[in-house]
Parts: C-alpha cells; structure tokens; sequence
C-alpha cells in the first residue's frame, strides 16, 4: 500500500501498488471533472507531483516546463510509491480554484487547449419535459417537440421522418409528456433521430472506429459523460486480397467495391458485437459511429469506387463524405443511427492523420512539430498553425506486428518490451500474461538490443553463431527470445528495417524540401496502435527517429482514434477538422526523384549517415 | 581586371595507404607504393596538390584470362606462367605493382586447392619486388579459404586483399587483421552499400586507415556513368568531411574492358571501328583516364600499350 497525500486539499488515501493517480483522487473523494474517461485525451485530470517518484508518467499534453514542475495525468499515471500530489485549481468539479501552480505561458499543446472546446457531441440526447396540452394552449405533437428542441438546442430548422413522427402521440401520452429526443447533426442540419421514455440522456452511446489498413480499433464511448468504456482490436480481414490498399484497390476494382465493403463492414460489426455484449448495452442505443481511417480504407466503408486512387493525379471520390445513415452501408447499430466519416487530406493521406493533427492540436501550436504515425502506410504531417504538410510511405505492416513470423498486435500475452539487464535479454508482455508473440514496440526494443547486443549487424543480419539458432528443420538463423517458441529471423529483420526506412526517408525528403532541420523542431510525435508502451530510445536507436534528445519526442498512441472521439464528443472539433484539411498541403513522394536514394540510406541500423546519430545521441 | 582566387580548401584529407613492407618493415617487397591523401579533387592544382599520383598495378592471373589473341600476343608467351607475366609487367611494362587473381581457385575452373593458391603467392613474392593485390576467385565458399592460405602465406608483406563485401567482411577483417595486410571494401555500384561496408568494418573493429575503396568498375559503354559518379560523390564526401567516404579507391579496368566487344572484335563483326589492336588498348586506356577524373588513385590494367599511355598522361 502506498499513501498518496493531496496537500492543498488536506485529503490523502492508501492504495494498492499500481493504481492510476486518478482512482487514488476518487477514492480520497475527489471529484475530478474529466471527459474522456481515462484515455488521456481530454487533459483534464492534471496533477503535479510535488514529491515521490512517477515511474510511468506520460508527459503529453504538457509543455516542457510544466513538464519540469511535475505535471502529469492522473489517469496515465500509476502509483508504485508514496506521493504527495498537487491538482490545478482549473480542473476541480464546480466549486473551490485552488490556484494554478505555474503561470500559463505560451503553452501550445496544453491542457488549456483542449478546454475551449465546449459545445455538444455530434449526436445528443435531450430530456425534455412539456407540458400537457390543453383546450387553450393546444400545439400538435409534432410542432410542440420540434419547437422545444429548437427552443433548448438554438437551431433554427429541423427535420423529423414520419417513422418517428407516427410514434409522437403514444410515446408522449404513455410518459406524462416527459421524454427523450434523440438529435443528431447532418452537417448544419439537425435531426430527430428518435424519442423514448423518461431520461436517457446518460445512454448516449457511440463507436469510435480508427479503420487501419492492417488493424481496425473500435471504442464504445458514452458521448453524454464523454467516457471511454471499453475497447476492442481486429486484424483488418481485408487483408486476404493484399496487406496493402493497393492490392485490395485491384481487387475491388475486378470484383466491385462491395466485397471490400462488406469484409469492413463485417469486421466492424463484429467489434460492435463485442463492445456491446461484454458492456450490456442493446446496439440501439449506439447513436453513431464514428470512423476515421485511411482514405481508401474510407472508401471501402462506403462502397465507393477506389480506381482512380491508384492513378495519376490520383484522385479520389470524396475526402468529406457527408454524415451518412449508418445503416445504409450495414452497420448494425440505432437504424436510424449516423455514420460520420471524417474529412481527409488527399487519396494518399486519409482522415486518421487530419485526426491526429486535431488530438495533438498541431494546427494550433506556433512551433513546429512533426508527426509521425507508424501505420502499413506510414504517415507523416509536419508544421504549425500556419501550415501543415502530409506524405505518406508505404512501409508495409511489419511495425505493427504483421509481417514478422512471430508478430502480433498489441494485445494481452504480446511481448512489448524488451531490454537487457546484466547481460541476460529480458521482456515483458501487456498484462504480464504468458508471452504469445512480439508486438510492435516490442519488435523496435528487440531490434535495437539484438544491435547493442552485437547479435546483428548493422545490415540486419546475424554475426553471433552462439547466440543465434538455426530454426527448426529449415536453413534459416534466427534468434530465440522465449526459448522454442518466440523467435526472429533475418527475413524479419529485413520488413522491419524496410518499414523503418520508408518512414524515415519520407520524413528526411519533407525536412529537405522545407530547408528544415530537425533541430528546428519543438515537438516530435510519435503515434500508432502500439499499446501502451515505446520506447524513444530503441525506436533512435534503430533509425526510426532521428536522434533529439528524448524529451523533444513524445509517443502519442494511437492518434486517430483520439482525434475522431474528439470529434465525436465537440461540434466544434468536428467542424475544425474541415478547416485542418484546408490548410493541409499534400506533398506527394511518388514524384520525388531522391526518395530512393534515402531509402537506401536508411536501409541501415541506424542509417548510412551514422555519424549523425553518433554525434547527437 | 585581376582574375579572383576561387581556389577552395576542403575540410578533410584522403586517408593515405601504403602497400607493401620493405625488409626492415618485416617484408621482403623492394618497393612500396602510397596512394591517397588528397586534399583536393583530380586536376585542380589551384586548390592544392595532391601528394600521391595514380598507381598501376598489372593484372596478373593464374590461369589465362579469356582474351583476344592480339592481347595476349602483347603480353607475350609469359602470360602462361603467372610469375614470368609478374616479372614483365614490372620490368617491361613498368607497372607500380601486381595484381593476382586466382581465377582457378573456382571450383567452376581448375578448383585449385588453396594450399596451391598460397604456394604461386610465395612463388610471385619470390619473382617480383613491387607490391601485390591479391584477390580471391570469385567463389564465395572456396575464397574464405583460399584467402585465409594466401594471407599466411604473404604473411607481413602488407599487401591489399580483395574483397570485403557485406556477406564476407567479418571473415576478411579478421583475416587482414590477423596477417598485417590492407583490405579492399567492395560494394555493387551503390554509393550506400559503399559506406555501409565500410560501417561494417569499423564494427568489426577494422581501422578504416588500411581501406581501398572499391565500387566494381564498369567498362566504357557499360555503365561507366554509374560508377564515375558514384566515385566522384563519393570522393566529394570524403573531402567534405565524411570520415568514412574519405578512402581512396581503386578500378579494375582490365577486367572489364577486356570483356567488351568494342575492345575485342575485329572490323569483319564490328565494320569501320577500326583496327581492334589500336582499339582495343585505346578503349582500356580511356575507361582509365576517365575513372582517374572521377578519383580512381589505383588501376588495376593489362594492356601494355594501354598501361604505357596512361602513364604518360599520369606523369
């Protein structure tokens, strides 16, 4: 048990080894104002570690300084020793501002600025209560609805379809006219999407979806509490006709696009299933989904034709599809449910990345910044509140666990860390269950051990025969990490340095061709469906990243899914990812003559220009 | 009007290499040959003056090469004993020092044993007092071992062996290492692999003092650009400052001339070419003279009338 004191508010709690700051807060009775619930997007639940060690502090969203004053987020954070906490009075349910330790400087990535989004989620539930209608006062059913939810919502117009009107007199009459209006936003139209008994408004349910190429994560939110319930992974099944969009753009373009649909829409379904069924909640108070994904995987949801995708100029049907009926493209939630499908950039760089610009808030910071999400299709935006730029490399989905024998996602028993202690290779697994593969961050560690380790070269090629084993009845050398079952081969070795070269040649040729240097930059993210764990210096270490100093890097997560719940829980950050597209400036690296020749530079560990990384490391 | 200075200095000098250990170094050699320490590019006297010139090295093999008769009429009835052939290329030919291959080595050839192999090296070093290149034949498997002979067997006269590859450089380095001798690093026309072979050796512990750099080498007419500019970028960087592109480098000319048939074929294949025996030493002559532009400090040539014209332009 440790005890963790909350010094200003004279409260303090004993807690078991491990539990999050935030549990500690709420159990010593402090209610803590958080939207997010516990994902560390909303940055509401800032604390400052006055004493006592935070082993696992994520250092995102603070800045640098308030970094150094001990800011972190309670819901991130784990307690493993005796701490003595501080909260910003800012964050504090309703009443008492115990004033904020530190002056607010220019902070751009702050907490502060996830505060000026206010407005309502892009679906609502409403508790209306009206009154009875009478001889002297007798509006019909219809209008008496519509003009109270206009009334309480200011918005001038609004539709209601007959299905729902047809129920108006039972469903008021049977509820003492005490009902909920379910109100869902088609653009600058709102819609009455459904009514129902009593107050529901707490049941506002939606599924955030980020749609990768090779990894599909689903998340059930409560948009009223602005909560994170549950989540569940998938491998994309897609990837029978290709790991890559290209292939599957072949196929859909042989076989019609609706194959592909119907695989996406399949999978999507099924992790609805899950999500519900293990959380007891009925697909009909899913209220909306809300997808953010690559730009043809986005075209693939909605049946739309991907040929011109893949041609030059490149040009896809729609980057800002408009909210859709979920049900028109299969999705088993609410039938009169919304499918909101979030603006992209270009054919090649789709809404997961106009996602991530708005959960970093990069589109709002003056320095510069470069974001990097490792995906099948690596992804990379660099720029400020001026201007953003976007290319894409295709790396193939080895860094996400595909494409290495015995990879896998990070998931329960995957292999996610890796290091050296005295001498002896050591791992951990998420949830510290039975090791059954190695997922990404745990293939980047793995990497860079077997190189400190001299284990490989720097090639990517086996130089230790004692360390090394020839696998089973085959010729192939490969290094056991669990012995007899978790392995590693050159030919792994190879995807995983290819993925890790597309990425960095993509960002090296963006950095040139804005006369930039990477010591020009404030911020480098790091973002992708890596699970809870990277680590900086293996992803440095192995060429991934260039060398800074670590705090100069951040590993973010999995951006697009924050961003698209972000915009699933504000209007307003819905609508500003419009304004994100607009001042995103595609730059396309199939017309860049150089980018094979850095990709065969960083065909190396780290890379062919060593002396860089020996001189900044 | 005053003509301005634009003479420029560079931020790093060539790495300089000598071959060959004289008695008192432990060798038998009477001879040495340096190459390297540029400070500038070829020609640009302005700059500087770079303190070694080209070197030439006779090519020198164990079995007869595959080649027109003209040529080996030039060479002379030696060309059937590799000492004798040793022996004209330095006293007729005047060639700095001598390059073997043991092109019979291969098991595809003669599949000389390598005991054999490391006998003709003790038998050449006996022949000839200039330096010596030796090079493996060409099969991967059997080169470990026929090096690994040679190397003892050369034991302290600090020859250059060929070559380091990606696959190969731990076993070279090791050996090189263990017998006092120079290395060459060899990569396939990629100015990248280049570098990263010479990473690799650093790795292995191999200092980088004792590399010739070497990006195979194509004829004229067979991608010859290629190669130039990769050696030029890569003698570019050296003197910019990259420690690791900063070695000198060394072209096969003969070997690859000798295979072309602009250098070969007679006017009844090739009608109004030209008599092939002018052509044909004309062509290895220019492929020279052109890689000597790019930053070639070691030619490896065979042709006497060819290895006497670049000398002329050399000197």
């Amino acid at each position: 048990m440790h005890l963790v004191q909350f010094s200003r508010l004279e409260k303090s709690v004993r807690v078991k080894s491990g539990t999050s700051l935030l549990d500690a807060a709420r159990k010593a009775g402090i209610e803590l104002n958080t939207n997010c619930g516990g994902e560390g997007i909303c940055g509401k639940c800032a604390m400052i570690i006055i004493e006592g060690d935070m082993r696992d502090r994520i250092t995102w969203p603070f800045t640098r300084r308030q970094r150094d004053e001990g800011y972190v987020l309670a819901c991130l954070s784990h307690i493993y020793n005796d701490l003595s906490v501080d909260i910003p009075g800012i964050i504090l349910h309703g009443k008492t501002a115990v004033p904020l330790s530190g002056d607010k400087d220019d902070s751009h990535v702050s907490t502060d600025n996830l505060l000026h989004y206010k407005t309502l989620p892009v679906v609502q539930k409403i508790y209306i209560k009206l009154e009875k209608p009478t001889l002297f006062n007798g509006q019909a059913d219809h209008q008496l609805v519509s003009d109270e939810v206009k009334k309480r919502l200011n918005i001038p117009t609004m539709q209601m379809g007959l299905k729902i009107i047809e129920t108006l007199p039972r469903v008021l009459r049977n509820n003492h006219y005490n009902v909920t209006i379910t109100v869902g936003l088609r653009r600058d139209i709102a819609e009455i999407m459904d009514i129902e008994a009593g107050n529901r408004e707490d049941s506002n349910y939606m599924i955030i979806v980020d749609m990768g190429t090779t990894t599909i994560v689903a998340q059930l939110v409560n948009a009223h509490w602005r909560s994170t319930i549950d989540q569940a992974t998938c491998y994309n099944s897609q990837s029978v006709h290709g790991s890559e969009v290209t292939g599957r753009m072949i196929h859909a373009e042989r076989k019609g696009s609706a194959v592909l649909q119907e695989i996406i829409v399949g999978d999507i379904n099924r992790l609805i299933r899950i999500l519900t069924d293990r959380n007891g909640i009925t697909p009909e108070n899913i209220t909306a989904v809300i997808c953010s994904g690559n730009t043809a995987m986005e075209h693939f949801l909605l049946g739309l034709s991907t040929s011109n995708i893949r041609r030059k100029p490149f040009i896809p049907v729609t980057v800002e599809p408009p909210p859709l009926r979920a049900g028109e493209v299969g999705l088993e939630v609410n039938r009169r449910g919304l499918l909101y499908s979030l603006p992209g950039i270009s054919g090649w760089v789709g809404s997961d990345l106009t996602a991530g610009i708005l959960a970093l808030q990069m589109h709002r910071q003056e320095g510069l910044s470069l974001l990097i999400d490792i995906g099948t299709n690596g992804e990379i935006i660099l720029g400020n509140r001026e201007w953003l730029m976007a290319a894409s490399a295709s790396a193939g989905p080895a860094l996400e666990g595909a494409s290495v024998e015995c990879g896998m996602r990070a998931e329960p028993g995957a292999i996610e860390k890796v290091t050296i202690e005295s001498g002896e290779i050591q791992y951990r697994t998420i949830d510290g269950e039975d090791p059954v593969g190695i997922c990404g961050s745990g293939i980047m560690d793995l990497v860079s051990v077997l190189l400190n380790e001299k284990i490989i070269n720097r090639s990517g090629l086996f130089i230790d025969e004692k360390r090394t084993a020839i696998l089973g009845d085959t010729q192939k050398r490969c290094f056991y990490l669990k012995k007899d079952s978790i392995y590693i081969t050159e030919k792994d070795l190879e995807n995983i340095i290819t993925a890790k070269a597309a990425i960095f040649a993509a960002v090296n040729i963006l950095m040139k061709r804005l006369s930039l240097k990477f010591s020009d930059l404030e911020t480098i993210y790091l973002a992708g469906a890596f699970g809870n764990y990277l680590s900086i210096e293996s992803a440095v270490n192995i060429g991934l990243l260039p060398p800074m100093t670590s705090d100069k890097i951040q590993f973010v997560g999995n951006t697009s899914l924050k961003g698209a719940k972000l915009a699933a829980f504000y209007q307003d950050a819905f609508s500003e990812l419009t304004s994100i597209r607009h001042m995103t400036t595609y730059y396309d690296l199939l017309g860049a003559d150089d980018y094979v020749e850095e990709f065969r530079k960083a065909m190396f560990l780290p890379h062919t220009d060593i002396n860089y990384w020996r001189t900044v490391s | 009007m005053k003509i301005p200075d634009v003479g420029t200095t560079c931020k790093m000098n060539i790495s300089t290499v000598t071959i060959g250990a004289l008695k008192e170094e432990g060798g038998t050699r009477g001879r040495k040959v340096t190459i390297g320490g540029e400070c500038t590019l070829p020609h640009l006297t302005f700059d500087g003056d770079n303190p070694h010139k080209p070197v030439i090295a006779g090519y020198v093999s164990d079995i007869v090469p595959d080649w027109p008769d003209f040529l080996q009429k030039a060479i002379g009835k030696e060309i059937h004993s590799p000492d004798e052939w040793a022996q004209k290329c330095v006293e007729d030919f005047k060639v700095d020092l001598i390059s073997i291959k043991l092109l019979g080595g291969s098991s595809e050839r003669a599949n000389r044993s390598p005991e054999d192999c490391a006998k003709l090296i003790e038998t050449l070093l006996k022949a000839v007092e200039v330096p010596l290149i030796i090079w493996g034949s060409g099969d991967m498997e059997k080169d470990r071992l026929i090096l690994q002979e040679c190397s003892q067997a050369a034991r302290g006269e600090n020859c250059l062996l060929g070559s380091a590859t990606e696959s190969n450089y731990m076993t070279m380095a090791a050996i090189c290492k263990a017998d006092k001798h120079k290395l060459i690093s060899e990569a396939p026309v990629d100015i990248n692999i280049g570098k990263q072979v010479n990473i690799l050796l650093e790795d292995a512990g191999f200092n980088l003092d004792d590399v010739v750099m070497f990006q195979t080498t194509a004829a004229l007419g067979y991608g010859f650009d290629y190669v130039y500019t990769i050696m030029e970028r890569a003698r570019i960087a050296g003197l910019q400052g990259d420690k690791l592109m900063a070695r000198p480098q060394l072209c096969d000319i003969g070997e690859e001339v000798w295979r072309t048939k602009e250098a070969t074929m007679g006017e009844d294949i090739l009608p109004r070419w030209g008599d092939v025996k002018k052509r044909g030493p004309m062509w290895e002559a220019v492929c020279a003279q052109g890689y000597l532009q790019a930053g070639a400090d070691l030619l490896i040539m065979a042709h006497p009338e060819a290895i006497r014209t670049v000398r002329k332009f050399i000197a």
